[in-house]
């Protein structure tokens, strides 16, 4: 009986509380709560470091400068928003009521590579229309299926039909270029089509604590063969361009594993961490990468992934209503008729 | 870990078993029932959703069931205690908002030690099942974090028993304590979705204590004749916290809470 009240009594006096050490609610306590949680949570502090000589304790020095206490909200924002703006990531994003950071140097810089009113030329008054995929035959009898965004939530039964339609044609023009990304498993779905069999297609981490190496062992990703479905037996060009982003990059990683694809067009934009959120004291809302994805041989994939055949849209083509991307799809998919 | 925890829990239900082969008193058919429904108070802090604490109102509903069992010489009762709270909560910014839900279900078993007439404590073991969620409505690819635990600890009562002219009332004081456990967590930065391509569960599941999972559950109840019923209000103050694979959570819930009780007795009605 005392050993049991003794126990009890015990119990209460551990109960302490669990709490969050979080700072003020000012310019400075919000400042130092963003460079924490990017410092404990985001997954490619250390990469970067070694890619461009990222050095976010440097970046901590730097901006702080800038702090003063009586800043406004927006100027606040801005010295925030410039500050992530370091990780040259376009997961991270800082959200407030006012307005949303984003980094856009991604594809900003590089050629657009896709032009829908040239791509309306292709697509032509008939094309079909299912669950965010526009597809269409083209007049050699090639394929083309536009998928747009990842979030446009395509159903099995949707790919069967599709595919089921294109299946007459000698090959298929995959095209999501300016697709920036969506779900995982839409990726996955979608290039389950394009195997026969299970393929490793790369590796995801994850943090498992604060420091900026704590990873957990690598975990294999496998496209498993969508069972008892339509599955593409011919060869698939893939289209990219840099505004292929997140899980369009997933995507892409996956089909260079497919035998018979071929990933034609400009580097996709990369993006391969998976995006967590947090917020700031202030109510604010951060984003960031998290979790690092890899391709097979535990190469990052945050940057891009390298076409097989690199085009750029010509000038010359576009004033004349061409795609250069699609017409290079065309060739190569003619030129390996089964 | 997982295989000595099931062992510890099933020798602890044994040996309840094994005292169970003693005489019977027949006043284990008697059976109070209460049914109680609350509103109250709730503060989040789930740091795999964010570092900061949401608060709230929360909803409740309590159903006990008590009896007296044959165990040791008939002075053994058996408590099971189920719970439900629902809360909406959100940040002290209010940008953002949290929805949870947890169920709890409470097996005890009471040795009772009369003090005098009015008076008496009750301790013993108990099982505590806890599952359920926090939604956090604005995060990406971390919106959710699933709660589910299992826990041995120890409960105590003390009972009151009192009468105001010829009513009689019943006052008492309820203390669960988990001393061991096991929760199920996600890693630090873990997406679930790395958990769907994984086969290796075995750091979801953590070992819990006192050291990790400080965490108490209090009831004050008071019982009082209506005409020909009895109603019970109550105060519930739950405490659950946990610390593990560097996460932090609590959910410190306090709750008024009114309902009913009924006595009866169970009978074979083929003897």
């Amino acid at each position: 009986m005392k050993n049991l009240f003794a126990i009890l009594s015990l119990a209460i006096l551990l109960t302490s509380c669990i709490t969050e050490d979080v700072p003020d609610n000012t310019p400075k306590g919000n400042f130092e709560a963003l460079w924490n949680i990017i410092d404990t949570q985001y997954c490619f502090l250390d990469y970067k470091h070694e890619e461009y000589g990222l050095d976010w304790d440097e970046v901590y020095r730097r901006y702080q400068n800038r702090l003063t206490d009586d800043m406004t909200k927006k100027e606040l924002f801005q010295v925030l928003s410039e500050m992530l703006e370091e990780l040259r990531d376009g997961h991270v994003n800082l959200v407030a009521s006012h307005e949303t950071s984003q980094y856009r140097e991604w594809y900003d810089n590089y050629p657009a590579n896709f032009v829908d009113t040239i791509q309306r030329i292709y697509l032509g008054k008939d094309y079909a229309i299912a669950a965010g995929m526009k597809y269409t035959i083209l007049e050699d009898n090639i394929g083309y299926l536009y998928y747009g965004s990842f979030s446009a939530g395509v159903g099995e039964s949707n790919l069967d039909e599709i595919l089921n339609e294109l299946s007459i044609c000698d090959g298929l023009i995959l095209d999501i270029r300016n697709n920036g990304g969506g779900m995982l498993t839409l990726s996955e779905r979608l290039a389950a089509r394009f195997t026969n069999e299970k393929r490793l297609t790369g590796y995801i981490c994850y943090k498992q604590g604060p420091g900026h190496n704590d990873f957990s062992s690598p975990e294999p990703v496998y496209v498993e063969p969508a069972t008892d479905r339509v599955r593409w037996q011919k060869p698939v060009a893939v289209l990219t361009n840099r505004r292929a982003y997140s899980s369009t990059n997933d995507f892409v990683g996956k089909m260079k594993e497919m035998p018979k694809a071929i990933i034609i067009g400009d580097k996709t934009g990369g993006g391969s961490g998976l995006p967590f959120s947090s917020e700031l004291p202030n109510g604010w809302s951060v984003r960031f990468s998290a979790s690092p994805m890899y391709d097979p041989d535990m190469k990052h994939l945050e940057f891009g992934i390298d076409p097989d055949i690199k085009v750029d849209m010509t000038s010359e083509d576009m004033s004349k209503g061409i795609d250069t991307i699609i017409e290079t799809a065309r060739i190569y998919l003619r030129n390996h008729k089964e | 870990m997982k295989r000595t925890l099931l062992s510890i829990i099933l020798l602890c239900l044994c040996l309840l078993k094994v005292q169970a082969q003693g005489d019977s008193l027949q006043n284990h058919r008697y059976v109070t029932r209460a049914t109680l429904y609350g509103i109250g108070h709730t503060n989040l802090l789930d740091t795999y959703l964010s570092p900061m604490e949401y608060t709230g109102a929360e909803l409740r509903i309590l159903r006990e069931n008590m009896r007296m069992t044959k165990y040791m010489d008939g002075k053994v009762s058996r408590q099971s205690l189920f719970q439900a709270n629902v809360s909406l909560t959100e940040n002290k910014a209010a940008t953002g908002s949290e929805f949870s839900f947890l169920v709890n279900w409470n097996l005890a078993y009471h040795y009772q030690f009369p003090i005098n007439e009015n008076l008496t404590l009750m301790a013993g073991p108990n099982l505590d099942l806890n599952g359920g969620m926090i939604y956090n409505f604005r995060n990406s690819n971390n919106p959710v974090n699933a709660k589910a635990y299992a826990n041995l600890g120890a409960s105590g009562i003390a009972m009151y028993r009192f009468r105001i002219k010829v009513h009689p009332f019943l006052l008492r004081y309820q203390l669960n304590v988990p001393l061991l456990g096991i929760m199920f967590s996600p890693e630090y930065g873990q997406p679930y979705y790395e958990m769907s391509v994984s086969k290796d569960w075995g750091k979801n599941i953590c070992f819990t204590s006192l050291h990790n999972q400080p965490s108490v559950r209090q009831f004050i109840t008071l019982d009082f004749p209506i005409r020909k019923t009895t109603l019970r209000v109550g105060y519930i103050c739950d405490i659950q916290q946990a610390k593990v694979n560097h996460l932090k959570s609590h959910a410190w819930s306090h709750a008024f809470m009114i309902g009913f009780v009924k006595h009866f007795q169970l009978f074979n009605p083929y003897k």
